[in-house]
C-alpha cells in the first residue's frame, strides 16, 4: 500500500466507533485537564496511562494524544477568565485575553482562541501529514551513532531553551539521565544504583516520576498560591462569538501564528511557549497600534493561541518520525508508547502504518470535536473553575495516588512519587525546569544503548560520533543550542550600541 | 545568588556520590568494550561541568547585585504548611495498604479540605466521603483497577 493509501486507511481506523469514542473521551478529558489548575497535559497523560492497560494500543494512544492537544485548547480558558495561565504556553494569551474579559469581551476572547486553535491545529495536522513520510525516510538512514547525536542535540536544545538558566536546564537534563541509569543494566545484567531495593531493579518508574514532578509538585505550588490569595473569576457574559470587525482582525494573526507554531513545534525545546512569544511579538510589530497591546487586543489572543495549538501538531513530527520527543508532554506520550511495547520512530511507519495514520487522522476529527466542546459548551466547563481550589487540589492528590498505585500495587512507589513531588516543588521554586528531566528520563535508556552500540561497532573508538555528515551536523547544532543563551544577549547588546555593551 | 550557590554545592555532592556509586558497580566487559560504568562516568563529568557553568552564572549575577535568599515570616508560614502537607501525604501513602483506599482517602481528604477550604465542614465532609466512595466504585468495580480494600472487606 502506498503512503496515500495508508493515510486513507488511517481514517478507517480513526472513524471506527470505538476510536471515535476514545478521541472524544481524550478531547473531553484534555479540555478539563487544561482548565483545571494544578494539572497539565503531562501529568494528565501520566495519570491515565495505568487505566488504559489492557486497551488496544491504537485506541489508547488516540485517547492520550486527544488529552495532549485537548489540554492545549483548554489552557486558554484560565488565562482569559482568571489571568492564571495553566501552562507556560498560555502566558501570552493572558496579556490581552484577560483585559478583553475585563472589558466584557470574554466570550469573544474564548471564541477567537477556539477558532484560532481549530484553524491552526488543522493546518498543523496537514503539515504533519506531509512532513512525516520524508522525515521518516531520512531517519531510516540513522545508525546508533547518528541516533546518539540526535538525542544529544534534542537534549541540548531542550535544556538551553527551557527555563531561565541554561546551566540549570543542563543540570535537570543530566539528573534525568542519571535517574535513567538506575536499575539492571540490560547489556551486562548488573544492577546499578539500586541500593539493594528490589523495586528499583526495573528502574525508576516513569509514571511515578511524571505524576510526582508534574501533578504532586504542581499541586504543592498551587496550594501555596491558594493560601497567598484568591484569583477573581470573571463571569462569562454576552455572546460567545466574534463581531465581523474582530473576525477580520483575527484571521491573519491566526495564519501567521499557525505557521510559526508548527515550525517551532517541530524543533525540540520549549516549542509551544517560544512560538507563542514570537507570535505575540510579530503581531505587535505588524500592528498599526502596537501601544494598545496589553489592553485587550484580539490579535494578541488569536496569534499566540493559534501558535500554541499548531506547535502541538509540530511536536508530534519528531516524536512519530524520529522517536525523539521535544517537550515534557510529548516525552510522557513517548513513555506511553513504550509502555504499550511500541517504539516510535521511522520503523513504526513501516511496521504499524495503521497505528501511526490512525493516530494522525484521529487528530483531524479531534480538532472538530474540540471546536464543538470549546465553543457552545465552554460555559459548562468554566463551572469547574467555581469549585473551591482547596477541594480541587486535594482531590488531584488523591487521584494521583490511584494513578501511581494502579501500576504495580506498591506503596513504595507512592512514597517515591511524593519524593518526586517535593523535588518538583523545590525545582519550581529555584527555577530548575522539569521538562528536560522527564525528557532525559524517557530517552536515557535508549541514549545509553545507542552510545554503547556505536562504541561496540567502532571497537571503542569515539571517532564514530564524528564519522558521518549527519552526526557532525547534529553535534554542531547541539553546540549552537548550548551557546545560544550566551551569545544571543551579547549580539542583541552589540546591535543596541557599544555604550550598552560597556555598561 | 545564595540559592544558586546552594544548588551548586548540593549538585557537587550528588556528583561525588554518583561517582562513588559508579565505582561500586562490578565490571563484566564481555562483548561490550565499555561496560556498565562508562556512560554513568560521562554523566558525572557532565554534571560537574553544569555545576561549574551555574557557578559562573552566579558570579555574573552576583556582580549585577541580584537579591539573596531571604525568607519573610509569611514565606516561612507557607513553607511550614507545605511541609505539613508533605508529611500528611506521606502518612496517607503509608496507611494506603493497611487502612485501605476508602478509609485512608476519606480521612486524608477530610483533613486536607479542613485546612485548605476552611469553614465549610459539611461540604468538606460530604465531598471527602463521596469522592472516596465514588472513585473506589469507578476505578475498582467499573474500570477494574486494583486498589487496596484494607480494613473494609469489599
Amino acid at each position: 500500500m502506498d503512503t496515500l493509501g495508508h493515510i486513507l486507511h488511517g481514517f478507517d481506523v480513526a472513524l471506527m466507533p470505538i476510536n471515535l469514542w476514545y478521541t472524544f473521551l481524550g478531547c473531553l478529558m484534555g479540555t478539563i485537564i487544561g482548565i483545571l489548575p494544578g494539572i497539565g497535559p503531562a501529568a494528565g497523560i501520566g495519570l491515565l496511562i495505568p487505566i488504559t492497560f489492557g486497551m488496544d494500543p491504537t485506541s489508547a494512544l488516540i485517547m492520550m494524544a486527544g488529552i495532549y492537544y485537548g489540554a492545549m485548547y483548554g489552557g486558554s480558558t484560565t488565562s482569559i477568565l482568571i489571568n492564571t495561565p495553566g501552562e507556560a504556553s498560555s502566558v501570552m494569551t493572558a496579556l490581552d485575553g484577560y483585559q478583553m474579559a475585563k472589558k466584557g469581551r470574554a466570550g469573544a476572547a474564548l471564541a477567537v482562541s477556539a477558532i484560532g486553535s481549530f484553524i491552526a491545529g488543522t493546518l498543523g495536522i496537514v503539515a504533519l501529514t506531509l512532513l512525516a513520510v520524508p522525515l521518516a525516510a531520512i531517519a531510516l538512514k540513522f545508525g546508533p551513532a547518528e541516533y546518539f547525536c540526535l538525542m544529544v542535540f534534542a537534549l541540548a536544545a531542550v535544556s538551553s531553551l527551557t527555563g531561565k538558566s541554561a546551566a540549570k536546564g543542563m543540570m535537570s537534563t543530566i539528573l534525568g539521565l542519571m535517574l535513567a541509569t538506575i536499575g539492571i543494566d540490560l547489556q551486562s545484567g548488573q544492577p546499578r544504583y539500586t541500593m539493594g531495593v528490589p523495586e528499583l531493579q526495573d528502574g525508576v518508574g516513569f509514571i511515578v516520576a511524571v505524576v510526582g514532578l508534574f501533578a504532586i509538585g504542581e499541586v504543592f505550588s498551587n496550594l501555596e498560591e491558594h493560601i497567598k490569595g484568591k484569583a477573581e473569576i470573571i463571569r462569562l457574559r454576552g455572546k460567545l462569538w466574534l463581531t465581523r470587525e474582530e473576525w477580520g482582525r483575527s484571521i491573519m494573526p491566526i495564519v501567521r501564528g499557525g505557521l510559526i507554531g508548527f515550525f517551532k513545534g517541530v524543533l525540540p525545546g520549549a516549542g509551544a511557549t517560544i512560538a507563542t512569544m514570537i507570535s505575540y511579538t510579530v503581531e505587535k510589530r505588524v500592528s498599526k497600534h502596537p501601544e494598545k497591546f496589553g489592553t485587550g487586543m484580539i490579535e494578541g489572543v488569536a496569534g499566540p493561541e493559534a501558535a500554541n495549538n499548531a506547535a502541538t501538531c509540530g511536536a508530534m513530527v519528531p516524536l512519530l518520525t524520529l522517536g525523539i520527543p521535544g517537550s515534557g508532554a510529548t516525552a510522557v506520550l513517548m513513555g506511553a508508547f513504550i509502555m504499550y511495547g511500541i517504539q516510535p520512530g521511522p520503523l513504526l511507519f513501516e511496521k504499524r502504518p495503521d497505528l501511526v495514520w490512525g493516530l494522525v487522522d484521529s487528530m483531524y476529527i479531534g480538532n472538530i470535536m474540540l471546536l464543538i466542546l470549546n465553543l457552545p459548551l465552554i460555559g459548562l466547563f468554566v463551572r469547574i473553575l467555581y469549585i473551591p481550589t482547596g477541594i480541587l487540589l486535594s482531590l488531584i492528590l488523591a487521584i494521583s495516588s490511584i494513578g501511581v498505585y494502579s501500576i504495580n500495587g506498591n506503596t513504595l512507589e507512592l512514597q517515591m512519587a511524593l519524593m518526586f513531588g517535593v523535588v518538583g516543588y523545590i525545582f519550581r521554586k529555584i527555577d530548575i525546569p522539569l521538562a528536560p528531566m522527564v525528557l532525559s528520563l524517557v530517552l536515557g535508556g535508549i541514549m545509553e544503548q545507542s552510545f554503547r552500540q556505536a562504541m561496540t561497532i567502532s571497537g571503542a573508538d569515539p571517532r564514530i560520533f564524528v564519522g558521518s555528515g549527519i552526526s557532525i551536523t547534529l553535534l554542531i547544532l547541539a553546540v549552537v543550542m548550548v551557546m545560544l543563551p550566551v551569545v544571543l544577549p551579547r549580539l542583541r547588546k552589540l546591535k543596541e550600541g557599544p555604550e550598552d555593551l560597556e555598561s | 545568588m545564595l540559592t544558586d550557590r546552594i544548588i551548586c554545592a548540593v549538585t557537587l555532592v550528588l556528583a561525588v556520590v554518583y561517582f562513588y556509586a559508579t565505582a561500586q558497580i562490578p565490571s563484566l566487559e564481555i562483548g561490550d568494550p565499555l561496560g556498565p560504568k562508562a556512560f554513568p562516568v560521562l554523566l558525572g563529568i557532565a554534571l560537574i561541568i553544569a555545576t561549574v557553568l551555574l557557578f559562573i552564572e552566579t558570579l555574573k549575577a552576583g556582580a549585577a547585585g541580584r537579591p539573596g535568599l531571604r525568607l519573610r515570616r509569611e514565606d516561612r508560614r507557607h513553607l511550614l504548611l507545605i511541609g505539613g502537607t508533605t508529611l500528611w501525604t506521606a502518612l496517607y501513602f503509608w496507611t494506603f495498604d493497611s487502612a485501605g483506599y476508602l478509609v485512608s482517602t476519606a480521612v486524608y481528604l477530610f483533613v486536607m479540605m479542613a485546612v485548605f477550604n476552611r469553614g465549610k465542614s459539611i461540604a468538606n465532609t460530604l465531598t471527602a466521603m463521596l469522592f472516596a466512595l465514588g472513585s473506589y466504585v469507578l476505578f475498582v468495580k467499573v474500570l477494574g483497577v486494583v486498589l487496596p480494600a484494607g480494613i473494609l472487606s469489599f
